[in-house]
């Protein structure tokens, strides 16, 4: 139990979130226990509706639950005020969403710094160089986003989620607007920031293709865990998925 | 499509409220200004039809020296009282004396005086042909027993059986034996009235024993008025007319009709106009930028198959429903800007008749036509361009507001700006002529609002740097916003840019004015220590005065002073026109002002002698040995031979006569100002409090020294200039309120982006700050640019005018500097509520909008 706890970069304890209340109240989390091991990339799937994104963003810290807890590291999210949790947020948690990633009025490298700036923190050079070089878009960076491909985007974004050294990222549907080249960039490059740098990762999707760059992939269904793959390939996601449809 | 409208305007309430005060703010100001224009015609009518529409005849001079409020007649025989008894149809006639008296109140000061008239006459028992009745105790009936108006005993402090001092300006002991009002009034407005007996009248009020100011007459029963009038005229003297107490009132009530309450009424339309103007700019805003947010519905009505009439009519629609309810609730918000606004004169030293508000069905009209007219005038573009969105644009993802700017726009621009600020250079320059300032005046501004949006991208982004340098990503992503839509932000500045260019201008002249009163007291005044009454809003007197001539000999003997000599003055016709002329003693002017004689001399001048300005010389034709015809305040008539040509008519005006020829012809004997010299050596100080001291028996007149004089030389200056603040105020929060209500709008416009950088840390505090320093760079950019134009503009207003009273430029860099300090807090004012609204967006929901 020890040795889990300090492996978990974040863990859920009998989560429950519900939406409204008496006869028209939904659960979309009931009584999830679930952990996140630290430099792994989790995958989390399920069909629409199956709680996957809301479980994305209690753990982090978007949204509060109606009761259990929400751990990331050894820090109850419960327990954290508004801006608390914003300060962790800006310092211990890196964003990718499925689009608009991108301050509009900002380049590619203010992008990628925001998250420092706003702490007011000196970007550690070295890192940041590093993340750059990874994100492979060196020549684009004095662009605004708008001059930037979905693609290179959502590269960006995960720069931009890599930059602050978070001890957690996660990606909510980060392909699900790309084509499936775009879309192979962007996953190809979140595997390496796990293999190089170590990176804990944890995304959200509901494509097979896209979960197979995780190392783990859990599968939620009406609120529920309801099985999970080690070291998942496209084929034994989509007969996982089969599964649940039956 | 009427209820598409509908809907359309309900989901966007709370928007089109923003737009709506503009609206209600814009027609107020205009609806309350008309009302108190209304209000203080209707007061001022009653007054007068109450202080001479029941004397059925007036006979009077016919002889009208000055205009409008300052006009003064000549008098006329007392004995046409008994020629006019004789007269069929005459029922009554009273010889009637007026003239000017101040009381001295219960502590020694004098009552009223700066402004309002201090009236004095004999009281006459004909009630008919008296408008003052008594409450309280009798008529006079000794000569030194008085009735004064209740008014003034009020202000005065005074009681019945009270004895005190009235300045006749000599001062002579009073009883006062009773206290009337005007009609039901206190009095005729904020005036004091004095009545005496005839005799005591005939001796204090006029030099002429044998004539009186009036001869009222009452009709006989049945009697028609112009049959009387008929009657008298073959029998009066040349230089006498009849005429009936009603025209003689519907003549003062026209008189204060084109002068006094024209002046008012005109200066209040003029800044209600300006509001408006600016609420325009913040209404097209609010539209421009609520057409482009429902693009898509437009194109969407459009691929369902409405036309583009349709479209323009749902965008028409949303501006007049805005503008008849803004307009309505305007009107009703004027009741209150009218009552304050005569609160606020009364505050600056201006009280105004009192009575109840007068409304007219025709101004509320105006008003509420003038709100919606406007209103739609500013929604007209914005409804056709959201009918030109191709139907297509539906399926699109975002059809955002153009953002772009055509170089059409900035060669337009820049060509009527250029041309503007030529004009105004070329009429600064040229020393004149004033239409040339006014329309590079009016070129530049619509210039300036033209080039706006080619302006803002480079100005806010100059004006950014140290924001963004010094607050970090908070300041660059405020700098950024504001460069995002530059078409947005111009038009948003430019509403404060008009309202600060007229605040600006009205500085610059003021200073202008105080700069050159300053300098011409300087160059022209020579004496130690000046003794006066203050004049309007405790401005410099004027030139008629209310001292006693006894003060010249009294002061003379102060110790310390070695010269002191009486200035007096009025109007007289001269050349055939009227004159605001000084009367002076040629023989010791010389040592107390410094008129920088250029041809002939002072000292020469005989009581039928002329000194006159170069100005007044060239414009006449006049040199030195030129004669010309005068008629006096009297009635007589005579030439007079300009004897100086000078060039500081700094203190005295253009026009300078002889003291003693003056007085031999002026119906009351008084002076407006002592100029004291005193002996080399003597402490001022020392010397201002003998004279004090020695002043205190004649109602305590105003002693000052240089300094002092100076500055209640320009006193008057600045008091115009707070009510012009006051007034301006509310362009000025109109315009603020449009930042505010366009910040609101882009920040629903950037849901998504806040709820980013919510997600990826930002606080609370720095999204707020964020949105304050877009708020503060938008006001600052319209205020700098306001400070700009309105600086050229009171230049070349200074520089075209070239005339005494506005011989210097002065613009305050201090003050000017101030108004953008003050324009950057009022920016973070404006987005106070804009910034809360950012910060409190919910993350999840703003990151899930589409």
């Amino acid at each position: 139990m020890t040795t889990t706890l300090t492996r978990a970069a974040a863990r859920a304890l009998h989560a429950t979130k519900s939406y409204g209340e008496g006869e028209t109240a939904v659960v979309a989390l009931d009584d999830v226990t679930v952990e996140l091991e630290s430099a792994r990339f989790t995958a989390i799937m399920g069909p629409s509706g199956s709680g996957k994104s809301t479980l994305l963003h209690c753990l982090a810290g978007l949204d509060t639950l109606t009761s259990g807890h929400i751990f990331l590291g050894a820090t109850d999210l419960g327990e954290l005020t508004d801006r608390q949790l914003t300060l962790l947020r800006r310092t211990q948690v890196g964003f990718v969403f499925q689009s608009f990633n991108l301050v509009p009025t900002l380049t590619a490298l203010e992008n990628i710094r925001l998250p420092l700036t706003l702490a007011g923190t000196k970007p550690d050079a070295d890192w940041l160089e590093a993340v750059v070089e990874t994100v492979g878009l060196t020549d684009r960076l004095r662009h605004r986003p708008s001059e930037l491909s979905g693609g290179q985007q959502q590269r960006v974004a995960v720069a931009r989620a890599l930059a602050s050294k978070p001890a957690i990222i996660f990606a909510d549907e980060p392909t699900g607007n790309l084509d499936s080249r775009s879309s192979a960039d962007v996953l190809g490059f979140l595997q390496r920031a796990r293999l190089e740098l170590d990176q804990t990762i944890v995304m959200v999707t509901h494509d097979p293709v896209a979960a197979s760059y995780a190392d783990r992939a859990i599968f939620l269904a009406d609120g529920h865990i309801v099985d999970a793959v080690e070291e998942p390939t496209p084929e034994l996601v989509l007969d996982h998925m089969k599964r649940l449809g039956a | 499509m009427r209820s598409v409208a509908f809907s359309e305007m309900w989901s966007h309430k709370r928007r089109l409220l923003g737009s709506m005060i503009a609206v209600v703010l814009g027609v107020a100001f205009l609806s309350g200004t008309l009302l108190l224009g209304d209000t203080l015609k209707a007061n001022f009518d009653k007054l007068f039809t109450t202080a001479n529409g029941s004397t059925d005849v007036i006979l009077r001079g016919s002889t009208q020296i000055g205009s409008g409020n300052n006009q003064a007649r000549s008098g006329v025989d007392a004995s046409l009282a008994t020629l006019a008894r004789q007269t069929p149809g005459v029922a009554d006639a009273q010889p009637y004396v007026q003239g000017d008296a101040q009381l001295v109140g219960g502590n020694g000061k004098r009552v009223g005086g700066s402004g309002p008239p201090t009236t004095a006459a004999n009281w006459v028992s004909v009630p008919s042909l008296n408008p003052y009745r008594i409450v309280d105790g009798h008529a006079p009936r000794a000569d030194d027993e008085v009735v004064i108006n209740r008014g003034a005993a009020k202000a005065g402090k005074l009681h019945l059986g009270d004895t005190t001092t009235l300045l006749t300006p000599a001062p002579v002991r009073v009883h006062i034996v009773g206290i009337a009002t005007f009609g039901t009034a206190d009095g005729l407005g904020t005036g004091t009235f004095t009545a005496m007996t005839l005799p005591a009248a005939q001796r204090y009020l006029t030099n002429n024993p044998a004539k009186v100011s009036q001869i009222l007459i009452k009709t006989a029963p049945g009697v028609e008025r112009g049959t009387v009038i008929a009657a008298l005229q073959p029998r009066l003297p040349a230089g006498v007319q009849a005429i009936t107490g009603q025209d003689l009132a519907n003549e003062n009530i026209d008189n204060i009709d084109k002068g006094f309450l024209g002046f008012l009424r005109n200066g209040l339309t003029g800044f209600a106009v300006v509001a408006l103007l600016v609420a325009v700019f913040s209404i097209y805003n609010t539209f421009s930028i609520l057409s482009a947010q429902r693009t898509r519905a437009s194109a969407l009505l459009r691929a369902l198959g409405a036309t583009r009439r349709q479209v323009v009519g749902v965008g028409l629609a949303e501006a007049l429903a805005v503008g008849v309810l803004g307009a309505a609730a305007g009107w009703g918000a004027g009741i209150g800007i009218a009552t304050g606004l005569k609160g606020i004169f009364h505050a600056f030293g201006f009280p105004l008749p009192t009575g109840g508000l007068e409304f007219k069905l025709g101004s509320g009209l105006l008003a509420i036509f003038a709100g919606i007219a406007a209103t739609l005038a500013a929604g007209v573009v914005p409804a056709i361009r959201s009918s030109r969105v191709a139907p297509v644009a539906a399926l699109r993802d975002q059809a955002a507001e153009r953002r772009t700017v055509s170089a059409r726009r900035g060669v337009a621009g820049a060509v009527l700006t250029a041309g503007g600020v030529a004009a105004l250079v070329v009429a600064g320059l040229g020393q004149g002529p004033m239409a040339v300032a006014g329309i590079g005046a009016l070129l530049s501004l619509v210039g300036m609002v033209v080039l706006g949006p080619v302006a803002a991208r480079p100005v806010t982004s100059v004006l950014g740097a140290p924001i963004a340098r010094l607050r970090g990503v908070t300041g660059l992503l405020a700098r950024e916003n504001s460069l995002r839509n530059p078409r947005r932000t111009a038009a948003t500045a430019s509403a404060l840019l008009i309202g600060v260019a007229v605040v600006a201008m009205f500085t610059v002249v003021a200073a202008s004015l105080k700069k050159s009163a300053s300098q011409g007291i300087d160059r022209a005044l020579t004496a130690d220590v000046i003794v006066d009454t203050p004049g309007y809003g405790g401005a410099v007197s004027a030139q008629s005065g209310k001292l006693d001539p006894a003060m010249q000999q009294r002061l003379s003997t102060v110790d310390g002073v070695a010269v002191a000599t009486a200035l007096s003055g009025g109007e007289a016709l001269i050349g055939g026109k009227s004159h605001n002329i000084t009367a002076a003693d040629p023989s010791r002017v010389g040592q107390v002002i410094d008129l920088g004689v250029t041809s002939g001399s002072i000292a020469s001048m005989t009581p039928t002698s002329l000194a006159v300005s170069k100005d007044a010389a060239k414009s006449n034709h006049w040199h030195v040995g030129s004669t010309a015809p005068i008629t006096y305040p009297d009635g007589s008539t005579g030439a007079v031979t300009v004897a100086a040509i000078y060039s500081h008519p700094d203190i005295t005006g253009d026009y300078v006569l002889n003291l003693t020829g003056w007085t031999s012809h002026t119906e009351q004997a008084v002076i407006s100002k002592i100029m004291v010299n005193l002996r080399p050596g003597v402490d001022v100080a020392a010397a201002e409090s003998a004279i004090k001291a020695a002043m205190a028996q004649y109602g305590q007149p105003r002693v000052q020294d240089k300094a002092e004089y100076r500055s209640s030389a320009t006193k008057g200056v600045n008091t115009i200039l707070g009510l012009v603040y006051v007034m301006l105020a509310l362009a000025i929060i109109i315009a603020l309120m449009g930042i505010s209500n366009t910040l609101s709008l882009s920040i629903h416009e950037r849901t998504r982006e806040l709820g980013l950088l919510r997600a990826v840390g930002q606080t609370r505090a720095q999204t707020r700050a964020m949105v304050r320093w877009e708020s503060v760079l938008v006001a600052v950019f319209g205020t700098i640019g306001g400070v700009g134009i309105g600086t050229l503009l009171g230049w070349s207003i200074v520089k075209a005018a070239s005339s005494t009273t506005l011989s210097a430029f002065a613009a305050p860099p201090l003050q000017l500097v101030v108004f953008v300090v003050v324009g950057a807090v009022a920016g973070t004012l404006a987005g106070i509520r804009p910034a809360r609204r950012a910060a409190r967006l919910n993350v999840l929901a703003a990151i899930g909008t589409e």
